[in-house]
């Protein structure tokens, strides 16, 4: 786990355009350049919330991630508040 | 001279960004409230405003947390978030009386962290739209850490109000002071939507009676049985330490759904000044 470095990236993507292009154009580029894990990757990569939220990602980071992906609150809240591994 | 305004008012996004989201009743009861207060602040005629606000992820993050920040920027621009419906702009900061405020925190204990460059969020910019919609008064923005535990105990927030309300009343200017934040909500987490009305109405009580000694009783475990969010009342505590003797009166209270908070609006009479 490095929840870290994936609240980080999350952080970057939401703040900067810049990062977000490359989320969407070359995400693996854009991962490389943080330390994660395979899993907290996939679950990027996959758009994954509700493994994410259940990684620890803290609330205000991750709505307003869901938000840049017109991720409506509904949606948002079934994928958190699924029980999951 | 004297503290000339104090207020205290929620920050919630929504209250612009998703405006018609809301029933139009409880709506109109919050922007009527919001104006009265905007009506009030400016008869008082404040010629600064200290602000107790809240940190979303703005301006720090985990490589550097600390309990409060004070703002000693020669200006500020917000909001930062594109689609809060608040046109982006540039307030003046107040670098003098900043200064006053972390000099005086220093002499008496508290340690707050400071800042020469801060970004405004909704929620200092969401306030501001309806207290101050010329965006013509310098500010002083003090962020309280209400992201990353551990935080600040209600005492602690007291005690930060009491020194600012000091400087505020040995200040040459008028000064104003506003709280942003809560109340009860869990914004973005499991409980996204919950609104905890009976804690919100205890909390409006207390303040209402200006009752110090029960607004120091809340912990942690309080706050964030209320969600994640309502630890942001800690800014109104801090008023209230600045303000020490007061009554409160609710302007509004409703629990938006639509917003996902229970959002108050409340203004003060000082007392003994």
């Amino acid at each position: 786990m490095s929840l870290y470095a994936l609240q980080k990236v999350i952080r970057d993507i939401n703040r900067n355009p810049e990062s977000r292009e490359r989320f969407v154009s070359t995400p693996e580029a854009l991962l490389a350049g943080y330390e994660l894990s395979a899993a907290e990757r996939a679950a990027l990569v996959g758009r994954d919330y509700g493994a994410l939220y259940r990684m620890g990602v803290h609330g205000l980071l991750l709505r307003p991630f869901s938000i840049m992906h017109s991720v409506a609150e509904k949606d948002y809240l079934a994928a958190i508040q699924a029980e999951g591994s | 001279m004297t503290i000339s305004y104090a207020c205290a008012m929620g920050h919630a996004p929504g209250i612009t960004a998703w405006r018609d989201a809301a029933p139009a009743d409880q709506r109109g009861r919050l922007y009527a409230a919001f104006e009265r207060l905007g009506a009030e602040l400016a008869a008082a005629q404040p010629d600064v405003l200290v602000l107790f606000t809240s940190e979303h992820w703005a301006n720090f993050f985990l490589d550097h947390i600390s309990p409060y920040c004070i703002g000693r920027a020669e200006q500020y621009h917000g909001p930062i978030e594109p689609w809060l419906k608040i046109e982006r702009q540039r307030l003046q900061g107040d670098p003098q009386l900043a200064e006053a405020i972390v000099d005086a925190c220093y002499r008496h204990d508290i340690e707050p962290g400071f800042s020469y460059e801060l970004q405004l969020d909704h929620g200092t910019m969401v306030p501001l739209h309806f207290l101050l919609p010329q965006m013509n008064l310098p500010i002083v923005p003090i962020f309280i850490n209400t992201l990353a535990p551990p935080q600040p105990t209600a005492r602690r927030a007291l005690a930060l109000g009491q020194v600012v309300g000091e400087v505020a009343r040995s200040w040459p200017q008028r000064v104003g002071i506003i709280a942003t934040g809560g109340m009860s909500h869990d914004p973005g987490e499991r409980g996204h939507g919950t609104i905890d009305t009976a804690f919100d109405q205890a909390f409006l009580d207390h303040l209402v009676r200006g009752d110090l000694q029960q607004l120091a009783k809340y912990t942690p475990d309080d706050f964030s049985a209320a969600g994640a969010g309502a630890v942001e009342l800690l800014s109104w505590i801090a008023l209230a330490g600045a303000l020490q003797r007061f009554r409160g009166e609710v302007a509004a209270y409703e629990p938006v759904r639509a917003w996902a908070t229970g959002i108050g609006a409340m203004s003060f009479a000082i007392l003994d000044q």
